[in-house]
């Protein structure tokens, strides 16, 4: 599987960097970096609802840190497990 | 047009406590003639200042139109306010003249020797003593190469460290050794400047005891950086600015995510992101085969900015963007260190998404940025020329 983090202007200042530093962290705890490869990408195209991340070719919007763990879990735990 | 350009850079610390500089840098630039001057003031302060800014500005003016250093000196004799106190009018001044990057001229009166390297090392050169309206002058004509590098100061650079780290200040060898150490090929007529300028700042203990200015002239080899940012405002302009863009000779610097997907398009190559922050307030640097760096554009183009300004304030001396990894100190490398040359192409395509009166990145922002960056450019030396699409 594959994790891009938008790092485009409009999704650093909604926090790139924290979403970053967030999968970094949950991949190592859950043991998933075997399995899954972060990478960062230059804009997304939803300058609007950052930060957007795509998973796959999924493309997921408003991403924060208040709502990553259950992102996480719905986009990248369950689908790496099933 | 040949393939060399001189360069300029300099640096002025105030004398402690005081608002305004004793010392003037001018410079003039004339057809194919550059004449950079370096006055120093009697005394400090405000009176100081009225007497170096007019001998800079009028040796600047007329040996930038071809008149004999003799009718300079004797028209700054004959125009300086004299004294109250002391009964004389009275100003030192160095003028470096390059015509053509080919031949330098050489005129001393009462400051430093200027100093010369030549492929790193110091280089003595002869001069002649003239005497004019009483004054000493000496007077020296040098064939320039590339990459010679004149340093010229004002005593104060001299006297820093007086009595702190060295019993009679920083004298004109020291000053040479220590910059033939630092040399480096590539550097700049800002960076020679501004590194014997911050160990003058150092050895004063932050306190100069007199106003110091460094200023550097470069002859260099011509280096052009082309920094792209933003799509153009029409879409059937594309191909047109990465024609143009792509038909430049020099560095390519790409900047904004819109517009590196555009790039990547256009050669038909990946953008490869990378995922390292060596400053968590800068996105990180990407990669694209046939562009020299990529970056996100408007939050790094303003951290560029920033570097400009307190370095050319003389604030920031230490530069430290100079060894740093993060976007925006790689430009500042670029633009500030490695470019003679600067070419601009701004699209304004305008990002909806941007348009947020919230964030610091609407197109107005961005405008101003890159006017300002020129600016800033412009004040170091550099040939700037912007392109709007």
């Amino acid at each position: 599987m594959e994790i891009y983090v938008c790092i485009g202007s409009s999704c650093h200042l909604k926090g790139s960097y924290d979403i970053i530093q967030l999968m970094k962290e949950k991949i190592a705890e859950c043991n998933l970096e075997d399995k899954v490869t972060l990478k960062a990408t230059f804009c997304l195209g939803c300058c609007t609802d950052g930060v957007s991340i795509k998973v796959d070719d999924q493309i997921i919007t408003g991403v924060s840190t208040e709502n990553f763990d259950e992102i996480f879990k719905r986009y990248v735990l369950q689908e790496v497990e099933a | 047009m040949n393939s060399l350009t001189t360069e300029v850079g300099y640096v002025s610390l105030n004398k402690v406590g005081e608002q305004l500089c004793g010392d003037r840098v001018e410079m003039v630039e004339y057809e194919d003639s550059l004449t950079l001057v370096l006055a120093d003031g009697l005394g400090s302060g405000v009176k100081a200042n009225i007497l170096s800014t007019l001998t800079s500005k009028i040796i600047a003016t007329m040996m930038a139109n071809g008149m004999p250093v003799e009718e300079c000196v004797k028209t700054i004799a004959n125009t300086l306010p004299v004294c109250s106190q002391r009964k004389v009018a009275y100003s030192t001044f160095s003028i470096i003249q390059v015509n053509n990057n080919q031949e330098a001229t050489l005129i001393q009166f009462d400051n430093p020797m200027i100093i010369l390297l030549r492929d790193g090392v110091h280089l003595d050169y002869p001069s002649t003593q003239q005497i004019i309206d009483g004054k000493k002058i000496a007077i020296s004509t040098i064939k320039v190469q590339p990459g010679d590098l004149f340093v010229v100061m004002s005593d104060g650079a001299l006297f820093a460290g007086i009595g702190l780290s060295f019993n009679y200040g920083w004298q004109r060898d020291n000053i040479i050794d220590y910059l033939e150490a630092r040399y480096l090929p590539e550097m700049s007529a800002k960076m020679a400047a501004t590194i014997i300028a911050e160990e003058c700042d150092e050895l004063y203990n932050h306190q100069p005891g007199d106003d110091t200015t460094v200023a550097a002239v470069r002859i260099r080899k011509r280096q052009t950086v082309n920094l792209m940012i933003g799509p153009p405002e029409h879409k059937e302009d594309d191909q047109k600015m990465l024609d143009l863009y792509f038909s430049q000779e020099g560095k390519r610097i790409v900047c904004g995510g819109t517009t590196s997907t555009m790039v990547g398009r256009y050669l038909n190559k990946p953008v490869i992101t990378s995922l390292d922050y060596h400053d968590p307030k800068i996105p990180p640097t990407g990669t694209l085969e046939g562009v020299d760096l990529v970056t996100e554009g408007v939050i790094t183009i303003s951290r560029v900015l920033e570097y400009a300004q307190s370095y050319l304030s003389g604030e920031d001396l230490s530069a430290d963007w100079n060894n740093r990894k993060d976007g925006a100190s790689l430009i500042a490398q670029q633009l500030f260190e490695t470019a003679t040359d600067v070419n601009f192409f701004v699209g304004r395509a305008m990002n909806p998404a941007h348009q947020n009166p919230s964030l610091p990145i609407n197109m107005a922002v961005k405008m101003r940025l890159i006017e300002e960056l020129s600016q800033a450019l412009r004040q170091m030396g550099k040939q700037v020329r912007v392109t709007y699409f």
